[in-house]
């Protein structure tokens, strides 16, 4: 189980760019007696990061709309995704400790980097592919499995964006749906290119042990082999992310033996 | 694409399922591990893992995919009947999603669903076989081959089929019964078991059951294993010395051994395509595994010659309608592309065959498969 000391005091690198949760990073300890509070504080640490940094997304994807409509709905967006970080703060404050957070951890600070590329080449489509087919099945399959298992508000409040993150990726399968119609192959070639880079780091991430290094997001050691405590397993958040990303490639009609292939050959 | 047939599996051990994943892996990356595997696989939802092209020797061709269920190996047991029956039912979605004409149900996804058709999802230009009928074929041919290399007299010999009144088990048993001297049937359910016994009896077959194979008055020597024994070791007792049997369960679990040591042990129901098979990626020997070049079970190949002839209906479906007739007519469907009984083999490799060229045989057995042996 992981344990909190003064020492392992989380990093928090959230910037100047997330305003509205604005943390004091010196004083991010553990303050609850429930043994499972720190495995908690480093989910929570992770689900508020990835929300933080689709709210960068969103905003980013904002800049390169012509049309205000499109404008107004990344904005929008990116201030949902805000919100739900927010409410996961609120959660850890309600179990007695500090939620960090950290864009520029090595493999959030990768996703972005991914996501920012289809920005520097006004790729709209190819935002909406890593930010809402990759990024979100992440999430909705994650705080799905988390909304099942934790205690009260806490499980609620993952169940309750699971939910919502699944209502994004509906909006935008409708969008990209129509955008396959148009040309299938380079459709699905775009996909491939973007699950290369993306889904690889996700991976990586995902993988059952992190074998190249802290996450810099978790407050301590790796929460993975702790997350048995809360009747999770890292193998179970990956197996359920990698199955949501699985069936929203079918509804985008890509099909079953090239997407079963493309899972196969991520790293583990 | 067009989409002539849809054949619905999944890997019978974790070996197997290793090796699809290989293949889909490719060969410049390292194969997962086998934990990574075990923790992997059961979240893989159902779907098509390669294209499959048959030809028939007649010249007809049928495009097809191979679908799969990805039943975890170890998860074969009563107590994931429903989470199996989900995905075997997802799986069917995905073929008619892919506008599959028809579908064969592999044989655990058969006896899933036998029962209970109405369990799979709402069709349109779909339709579905379990297969069964092609498969009750070739295990009463391979009893057949395997008493004429063994020179047995069928005639003379009393008949055991365990898993009696399943759809394979009471189809093997209208098919044979009434060229053997007794038949015994075992089975856990009496009822069926002495509805089953009733109509052989009509047709003036000498008929026991049990629902315990211990309890079978009389020593068997050819055996129907249509269902998979919980241990080997329950046959022991009830089967002559050299016994046929002829292991059709799934998953097949009967191998010679020290325990039988006079038994004929064959792997029964797999037929071998002779008009051409290929798998787009390349997957033979891994979705096959035989030791003999495109051999398939019959439940598969029940749709894939039903493509070939362009027969889009449901062949077989429900329980215990397997007639002789049937079978006739679906192997001489199978036949006419070139579709024949599968060289006969057991876990120890291949059974030998000095005395029989196998298209000579199968052929001409394909002629009048149910008469005399």
């Amino acid at each position: 189980m992981s344990t909190l000391h003064s020492k392992d005091l989380v990093r928090c690198s959230g910037g100047g760019t997330d305003p509205l949760i604005g943390l004091d990073c010196s004083a991010l300890e553990c303050t609850s007696l429930s043994p499972s509070a720190p495995i908690w504080q480093d989910i929570l640490a992770q689900a508020m990061t990835g929300e933080l940094l689709a709210a960068r997304n969103y905003t980013s994807l904002s800049e390169i709309c012509d049309d205000p409509e499109k404008v107004a709905d990344a904005l929008e967006h990116a201030q949902g995704e805000r919100g739900h970080a927010a409410a996961f703060a609120a959660e850890g404050r309600k179990i007695g400790v500090d939620v960090a957070n950290n864009v520029d951890a090595k493999h959030w600070k990768r996703l972005r980097g991914g996501f920012m590329r289809c920005i520097a080449e006004r790729d709209f489509i190819g935002c909406l592919i890593v930010q809402e087919i990759m990024l979100e099945s992440f999430a909705v399959a994650s705080y799905s499995r988390v909304g099942k298992v934790a205690p009260g508000s806490l499980g609620e409040t993952f169940a309750r964006i699971a939910a919502e993150e699944e209502e994004h990726v509906d909006h935008a399968m409708a969008i990209l749906r129509a955008e396959r119609a148009l040309h299938p192959q380079r459709f699905d070639d775009k996909v491939y290119r973007l699950h290369l880079d993306v889904m690889t780091t996700l991976a990586q991430m995902l993988a059952k042990e992190c074998k190249d290094g802290h996450c810099e997001v978790c407050h301590g050691t790796c929460v993975k082999p702790s997350l048995f405590e809360v009747s999770l397993s890292a193998s179970e958040l990956r197996g359920a992310s990698l199955q949501q990303y699985l069936k929203t490639l079918d509804m985008l009609g890509i099909p079953g033996e090239v997407t079963l292939a493309w899972v196969t050959q991520l790293p583990v | 694409m067009k989409v002539d047939f849809a054949l619905i599996g999944h890997q019978e051990n974790w070996r197997a399922a290793s090796d699809v994943l290989a293949v889909l892996r490719g060969p410049e990356r390292t194969p997962l591990p086998d934990d990574e595997i075990k923790d992997i696989l059961p979240w893989i939802p159902p779907r098509a893992v390669c294209h499959v092209d048959v030809g028939s020797i007649i010249g007809a061709n049928a495009r097809g995919l191979y679908i799969d269920s990805f039943i975890p190996p170890d998860r074969l047991e009563a107590a994931y009947v429903h989470e199996n029956v989900a995905r075997v039912r997802a799986a069917a979605a995905y073929a008619i999603k892919a506008g599959a004409k028809i579908v064969s149900l592999g044989g655990f996804s058969s006896i899933l669903i036998e029962g209970n058709f109405d369990q799979l999802p709402e069709r349109h230009d779909t339709v579905f076989t379990t297969g069964n009928t092609l498969t009750v074929g070739f295990i009463v041919q391979g009893i057949k081959k395997m008493c004429a290399l063994e020179r047995r007299s069928l005639l003379r010999s009393t008949l055991l089929i365990v898993g009696a009144t399943g759809d394979v088990g009471s189809g093997c048993a209208r098919c044979l019964a009434p060229f053997v001297r007794r038949v015994l049937l075992s089975a856990r359910n009496l009822e069926r078991l002495r509805t089953l016994a009733a109509e052989l009896q009509a047709d003036g077959v000498q008929v026991e059951i049990a629902t315990d194979l211990q309890l079978i008055s009389a020593e068997a020597d050819v055996v129907i294993c249509a269902a998979s024994l919980a241990s080997p070791s329950l046959l022991l007792d009830r089967i002559a010395p050299h016994a046929i049997i002829c292991d059709a369960g799934y998953p097949k679990n009967l191998s010679p051994s020290a325990q039988m040591p006079g038994a004929k042990v064959f792997f029964g129901g797999l037929g071998q395509i002779t008009g051409g098979l290929r798998f787009a990626p390349d997957f033979h020997g891994i979705l096959n595994r035989h030791p003999f070049p495109d051999v398939v079970h019959g439940c598969l190949l029940e749709g894939m010659a039903l493509a070939l002839e362009g027969r889009f209906e449901p062949f077989s479906q429900g329980r215990g309608s397997i007639t002789q007739e049937r079978v006739v007519e679906i192997e001489t469907i199978a036949a006419r592309h070139g579709i024949y009984l599968a060289p006969l083999y057991n876990a120890d490799g291949p059974v030998q065959e000095k005395l029989y060229c196998l298209k000579e045989w199968s052929r001409g057995r394909c002629r009048d498969s149910l008469g005399a042996a």
